[in-house]
């Protein structure tokens, strides 16, 4: 409840900005309208090369999800949520509020974490796009997965794809040098179990081990 | 001890409700809700809709095979509205369609024309009318009215506190298939698999033998799910019924926020007298509980909110009423304390009160006032195994409660614009279902041929880790590996009449059954092993797998021995049912032995408070709490930490707001704030009793899931005392939830007129939200 902006973070105006969904989604959305619409604007089109320029009806689109390209079928509406969930049945980031207030779809994009019910799955065509079931490398827990067992950080594990995907990005960023800092960047994703203090030990201990992804 | 769940929660495996792959030729489902809180239903017109683009039927009342009732506890409410509408929300008409989002569109079609009525938000207007659930219940013992002229210090006033919305992160929803001889098969995300089947079995017009509901796992339920699940389940089933396919029901989020029902607002009149000593001598409340629009739980609630009236205190003269109130809201139900943190609230505002009027701490008349062993409840039963003074003594020491006062009065004098606020919170929560035939539970056990082990219960996981207490139990009554023993879905043909998975009693219940049920294998198996192996019985057991014989191992091991008694013909297959021993409540005089035991504990909160912006932080929750021979630290402390921070969420920042019209403004997680990662106290320490926990609890570890809420009133009563310090002349109505609106409108009164909307609180429109 206080305001607990970490001192350096104004010191890194470069530094991703997580959870940035809204910003990202109207950036994008226009840039893909003004394709729409005035095809010459060529640097947003080469962006999109060999990838579905349709806006209406389904289309075909190529998504690359934890290292692999697959095609999907999908309206340009679809969310890139719906699409993990229901076209890839990739099940493990979840649909909490479907507004981007709750962080339980968080995945990442570009190694980015972004709210995937807030952009569309045609929006993230060409991308590098890791969700919660392309953490852990075959039987081996990615260490964070590790930390969350062994602090408890959950206990209906509805949220835990999220926290974990935004846990991730977090060490990443460098923003779990501190309690303070964990608080803070991980405050768009809730746990209505309150496994707070868990979840804040878990991602501290990995950043003490060293751990770079 | 950690198993299986949790491996499957990080890797994204863990299947819920909603991840359950899509059969073919599913159907949709879009719940149409009355748009108005109180009329006559006079038409609905479903022609544009029923035309819409992939719609294939529109089911209303008028399909309903069976009975259109799902009222549990009183048969008042529809399963789809029929000629009346009671709340904003209700539903209405069920549309199925090929693809989610044309049944979504297809509900902005339907046209309905509803006469309206008075609508009533507020539960003394609605006492005032007569509009009763139930008739008003009084818990009494002693004479309250012979006492207040022998009271030193009398004290009056009125305690309000707010609503809770659940917020589970998985919405509700089920899953509906049809089956062959017209039945149907329900995957719900219920507390209650009992509950939805009586249910839908009684609207579809089926026996309950051809309605099979099954659960593999909640994301969240806290009481939500307990009856509120019913509906949903009830839909898809009359949806799979009437088209003969499979119907899929999940509500959206703001659709689960307007539809469902939420903690009981109360509102409270409270009267306490005090001797010269400071003890409590006599207490006299009337609680007035917001129930909306139909009964659901909320006697039940009521009725514990009576038994929790005087929460960890012995008091002579008690007379406690409660009026369960209609309104046009929907339909309050059970959360996480389930009305008794609602009857604590208004106690320890009265002693708040007291300590306030007296100029004393509120601790001092709180540590002298707590039961002792074999003080009497309201209810005639006795405090045994009381562990009230110990854990307030205990929690004083190992938290330095003196020093930290001093701490908070040195801060204070010391800081002019930030304040710093103490309080101590005590609890004692009764645990069993005080309806008390609802204390029962069976297992069904299969030890299969390779010596793994199969366990159903009526338990329903929900993230308080049942399952792993269940999987434990077995594994440590059979004397194997936890590894070997596999927890099943909770399913209605496996293990038939069960209890909701609430009232903190599951892991007791259905652990209780779980042990019988092995006790009963491994001594089966004993026995075998006597005559097979020519072994003496006295002394014979299973431990690590391995058969001892007075301790020495025999030439025997687990595998071997089930091996052996399969091929030998012997059973291996047990079903226990258990039954909590010496309860018994007469609801006519209300009184008895409703618990099985109670469960203590104390939380000391220190705040601090911004005094320029009214924002504050929860600095340090220090909880003593009593969990008897706890068997699984991980768990109890996660319930712990994750009560107490919904706790602090009801008392800050979780505000519902209805305006008068009965329609929910704190509709979305835009308008209605659950406590995030800041929420939690920076300091949140667990100390674990030094108690024997007790006989009718699983193992002596007592039950953990409700009790911790409670701890959370401490920081209501915190951010008072912090307010209090920087503005000691405030007259601050006792009105939950603290949020820094109401904490900087109490910092400088003098810049808020009497009608900023302070009487507003769960219900009605808060000043800060009305248009």
């Amino acid at each position: 409840m206080t305001d607990h902006f970490p001192p350096d973070s104004a010191a890194q105006p470069d530094s991703p900005v997580p959870n940035d969904g809204r910003r990202s989604f109207i950036k994008q959305a226009t840039g893909f309208l003004g394709l729409a619409l005035a095809p010459p604007l060529i640097s947003q089109a080469e962006r999109l090369t060999a990838i579905s320029k349709k806006v209406e009806g389904v289309t075909e689109m190529r998504l690359k999800v934890n290292g692999t390209v697959r095609t999907i079928s999908a309206e340009p509406r679809v969310t890139l949520l719906d699409a993990l969930r229901e076209k890839l049945d990739l099940t493990g980031s979840k649909k909490g509020c479907d507004h981007g207030q709750c962080g339980a779809c968080t995945v990442l994009v570009d190694g980015r974490r972004i709210n995937s019910c807030l952009t569309l799955a045609v929006m993230n065509q060409g991308k590098e796009i890791t969700t919660v079931e392309g953490l852990a490398k075959g039987e081996e827990l990615h260490p964070l997965q590790a930390a969350f067992i062994e602090h408890d950080g959950f206990q209906c594990g509805y949220c835990t794809p999220g926290q974990l995907m935004s846990g991730v990005a977090c060490l990443k960023e460098g923003h779990a040098t501190t309690d303070g800092d964990v608080r803070e960047w991980m405050s768009g994703n809730l746990c209505r179990c309150g496994a707070y203090p868990n979840i804040v030990a878990a991602i501290r201990q990995v950043e003490k081990s060293g751990f770079k992804s | 001890m950690n198993h299986l769940d949790p491996q499957r929660h990080v890797r994204g495996e863990s299947q819920y409700l909603d991840d359950v792959p899509t059969q073919q030729g599913t159907l949709f489902a879009a719940v149409f809700e009355s748009p108005l809180a109180h009329g006559v239903l006079v038409n609905l017109d479903l022609s544009a809709a029923l035309a819409a683009p992939g719609v294939v039927r529109i089911l209303t009342a008028d399909d309903i095979p069976g009975d259109n009732q799902i009222g549990g506890i009183v048969p008042d409410e529809p399963l789809l509205a029929h000629g009346h509408v009671h709340f904003r929300g209700q539903p209405v008409a069920l549309v199925l369609a090929r693809h989610e989002h044309q049944a979504h569109a297809a509900l902005k079609l339907i046209k309905v024309d509803i006469e309206p009525l008075p609508i009533i938000t507020d539960p003394r207007v609605a006492a005032a009318q007569g509009e009763l659930i139930v008739p008003p219940r009084t818990f009494k013992i002693g004479d309250s009215a012979a006492t207040w002229a022998s009271c030193a210090h009398v004290f009056e006033g009125v305690a309000e506190s707010g609503g809770q919305e659940h917020l589970y992160i998985e919405t509700q929803g089920a899953y509906a298939f049809p089956t062959e001889m017209g039945g149907v098969r329900i995957i719900s995300s219920t507390q209650g698999p009992t509950a939805v089947q009586r249910h839908t079995a009684h609207v579809l017009g089926l026996g309950m033998h051809q309605v099979e509901v099954d659960v593999t796992r909640l994301g969240g339920g806290f009481g939500g799910k307990e009856d509120q699940a019913t509906p949903w389940g009830a839909l898809a089933a009359l949806g799979a019924y009437c088209t003969k396919k499979p119907v899929k029901l999940v509500l959206d989020r703001m659709a689960d926020m307007r539809m469902t029902g939420k903690r009981h607002p109360y509102s409270s009149d409270f009267k306490i007298g005090l001797d010269k000593d400071l003890r409590i001598v006599a207490y006299e409340v009337t609680f007035f509980q917001n129930a909306g629009a139909a009964a659901d739980l909320s006697p039940a609630v009521m009725e514990r909110t009576l038994f929790h009236a005087t929460n960890s205190y012995f008091v002579p003269n008690v007379t406690a009423t409660a009026f369960s109130c209609r309104t046009n809201l929907p339909p309050n139900t059970a959360f996480r304390g389930f009305g008794g943190p609602q009857g604590m609230f208004v106690i320890e505002s009265a002693i708040a009160k007291a300590a306030e009027e007296l100029g004393i701490p509120a601790c001092e008349i709180q540590r002298k006032n707590l039961l002792r062993e074999n003080d009497l409840f309201s209810y005639r039963q006795p405090a045994e195994m009381c562990h009230a003074e110990q854990a307030w003594d205990t929690a004083a020491k190992e938290f330095d409660l003196a020093g930290t006062r001093a701490e908070v009065e040195q801060f204070n004098q010391q800081n002019k614009l930030q304040k710093k606020g103490l309080a101590v919170m005590p609890i004692c929560f009764g645990i069993s279902f005080t309806k008390t035939p609802m204390n029962q539970a069976r297992a069904l056990v299969h030890i299969y041929s390779d010596g793994s082990v199969g366990v159903s219960t009526g338990a329903v996981e929900m993230g308080q880790g049942v399952n792993t207490k269940i999987a434990h139990v077995a594994a440590r009554t059979l004397g194997i590996s936890v590894n070997r023993v596999k927890v099943e879905s909770t399913n209605t043909t496996r293990v038939a009449n069960t209890s909701p998975s609430a009232a903190s009693a599951t892991a007791d219940l259905n652990g209780k059954a779980t042990e019988m049920a092995c006790a009963a294998l491994r001594e089966r198996l004993l026995r075998h092993a006597c005559t097979e192996y020519t072994l003496n019985y006295e002394g014979l057991e299973i431990r690590d797998e391995q058969v001892l014989a007075a301790g020495v191992p025999a030439e025997t091991d687990w595998e071997k021995l089930v091996s052996s008694a399969f091929w030998k013909r012997v059973a291996l297959t047990e079903n226990a049912h258990y039954a909590t021993p010496d309860l018994h409540f007469d609801a006519a005089t209300n009184q008895g032995h409703p618990f099985a035991y109670h469960v203590y504990g104390t939380a000391i909160t220190t705040v601090t408070v911004d005094c320029l912006r009214g924002t504050y932080t929860v600095d340090a929750l220090r909880i003593a709490h009593d969990f008897g021979q706890s068997f699984n630290e991980v768990i109890d402390r996660g319930q712990i930490e994750g009560g107490a921070v919904q706790g602090i969420g009801w008392m800050t920042m979780e505000e519902i707001a209805y305006n008068a019209e009965g329609r929910l403004l704190s509709n979305s997680l835009n308008s209605y704030k659950i406590p995030d990662i800041y929420a939690a106290p920076k300091v949140l320490d667990v100390h674990f009793l030094d108690t024997p926990g007790h006989p009718k609890a699983i193992l002596r570890s007592k039950a953990v899931g409700e009790p911790p809420l409670m701890y959370g009133i401490g920081t209501y009563f915190a951010l008072r005392d912090a307010v209090r310090a920087f503005q000691p002349r405030t007259a601050l109505p006792f009105s939950a939830p603290m949020t820094p609106e109401k904490v900087l409108v109490s910092l400088y009164p003098e810049f808020s007129a009497a009608e900023t909307g302070w009487n507003a609180t769960a219900v009605g429109t808060p000043a800060s939200i009305a248009s």
